[in-house]
């Protein structure tokens, strides 16, 4: 009789044993650049929910990304906001070639605080006295910083808005620097300038070279079907309305 | 909302001030009281993570301990990972946090009275007794001000850590860089609650250790 309880015991530790035993479920890590926080949050479940995959997501600077990817990230796919860095990885062999592919185009806002009295409609207002100055992301750096200086400047208003600028690290520290009020005016992506307490206008894309967005699947990746399953799943029916609604240009649109 | 990173954070920060008081007090020792040549220099070396931008020191760190890396391709063939685990946040904290450890016990050190050292070894302690019953007594409150320094430098670590931990969620992603992606994010809410909870944190804490040093010294 006494052997009785260690039997259950035996069958229970045996059964645990068969639970722990199944394999982990599906996950997959997303490095994706800054400017795709919002929508990314909504996809992300959505994702989740259709192919029963879990995600992780994590959000940067494409630059400082790109950099960790290069030295091994735990990264199963990138989202670029710009073609050069995903280039780069290519390069470096770092990313699967077959698999890059252009998944947007970004597009630029002008944007102001909401309390702002400073009427500022087009590129040219900005040269007004009263806007004192001016956030751009680091065109050193950023994509959409580099494309707001050529819109600047195709604008004929670069060199005199020059003194004006405040540069932001990438394009949600731009936007903040408008969302405080801490300056009159900004250009910052239009998929981040949904926020309460900022308006915006939207600056002519043939001002600036194309914003093109280009993702990969990480060449490290243990899952690299699971990468490219997100990349489509973006491009496809779920998706599509998510990124449009966040003011990103798509596939077949441009 | 996600608790973890504060759970992340206290372990890697106990972890790397246990880290930087171990190695910090032999080094704070030997710049005390000893004369070799090289000693200006290695004095310099101490401090100059203080100097650099804290995502570039992150960076040159990066490059050391990745798979690739002088560091990493070693660790890598005795099968340990660093980079973008939980150890490489620890060890990001311990090279943000070491200069102002021993910078502070190297001072406290300094202070004591050297002829109160000399009287224990002429009385026969080794140099190892009189540094434990004599020199670390004394220079007690210097230490500690230089561990309760660490532990909350290695707790706000920022850019080190972005560099060579990544900022992972439910991985690696400690509590500033929570905060800083919620700020980025928009949630300003959850991101006012954690930032308080981890300052309440260590204010008591700190009220806590600073309590408990009157009693004992």
């Amino acid at each position: 009789m006494r052997r009785i309880p260690l039997l259950v015991l035996s069958v229970v530790l045996a059964a645990v044993g068969a639970v722990r035993a199944q394999p982990a479920p599906q996950a997959i890590t997303v490095y994706a650049a800054a400017d795709l926080d919002m929508a990314f949050r909504e996809i992300k479940p959505l994702f989740e929910k259709a192919t029963g995959v879990r995600v992780t997501l994590v959000m940067g600077s494409t630059g400082n990304l790109a950099k960790q990817i290069e030295h091994g990230a735990p990264a199963d796919v990138f989202f670029a906001a710009n073609e050069s860095f995903i280039d780069d990885l290519l390069a470096a062999g770092a990313v699967i070639p077959q698999t890059r592919a252009l998944y947007a185009q970004g597009r630029l806002v002008l944007a102001m605080p909401m309390a702002s009295a400073v009427a500022v409609r087009e590129l040219v207002d900005l040269l007004k006295p009263e806007v004192r100055r001016v956030a751009i992301a680091n065109p050193a750096h950023a994509p959409y910083g580099r494309a707001a200086q050529e819109a600047l400047e195709s604008a004929g208003v670069w060199d005199r808005v020059k003194s004006k600028l405040v540069y932001g690290e990438n394009i949600r520290h731009t936007l903040q620097f408008i969302e405080t009020g801490a300056v009159e005016a900004g250009i910052v992506a239009l998929s981040v300038a949904g926020v309460p307490a900022v308006r915006y206008v939207p600056i002519d894309p043939k001002l600036h070279k194309p914003l093109n967005q280009v993702a990969a699947v990480v060449k490290r990746s243990a899952r690299p079907d699971l990468g490219l399953a997100f990349i489509q799943f973006l491009n496809g029916p779920e998706g599509r309305p998510i990124m449009k609604r966040y003011g990103f240009l798509l596939p077949g649109d441009f | 909302m996600d608790f973890f990173p504060l759970w992340l954070s206290l372990k890697v920060s106990v972890t790397a001030t246990i880290l930087t008081v171990a190695t910090g007090m032999p080094l704070a020792w030997v710049l005390a009281l000893k004369r070799f040549p090289g000693r200006d220099f290695a004095e310099a070396v101490v401090v100059l993570p203080l100097v650099l931008p804290p995502t570039v020191l992150g960076y040159y760190l990066l490059v050391l301990i990745s798979r690739q890396g002088a560091i990493g391709r070693v660790l890598d063939a005795a099968g340990i990972e660093l980079a973008f685990t939980w150890r490489a946040a620890v060890l990001a904290a311990w090279l943000g946090s070491s200069a102002l450890f021993v910078k502070a016990a190297q001072a406290g050190f300094e202070s004591v009275d050297r002829r109160l050292e000399q009287a224990a070894l002429t009385l026969g302690r080794s140099q190892w007794s009189v540094f434990w019953s004599v020199t670390l007594p004394l220079a007690s409150r210097a230490v500690m001000a230089g561990t309760v320094l660490a532990f909350c430098r290695a707790l706000g670590d920022f850019g080190i850590t972005l560099m060579v931990a990544g900022s992972i969620p439910g991985r690696t992603q400690t509590t500033p860089l929570a905060i800083y992606d919620l700020v980025q994010s928009n949630r300003m809410a959850e991101a006012n609650t954690l930032s308080l909870i981890a300052v309440a944190t260590v204010a008591l804490l700190l009220m806590g250790i600073g309590r408990f040093a009157r009693l004992r010294f």
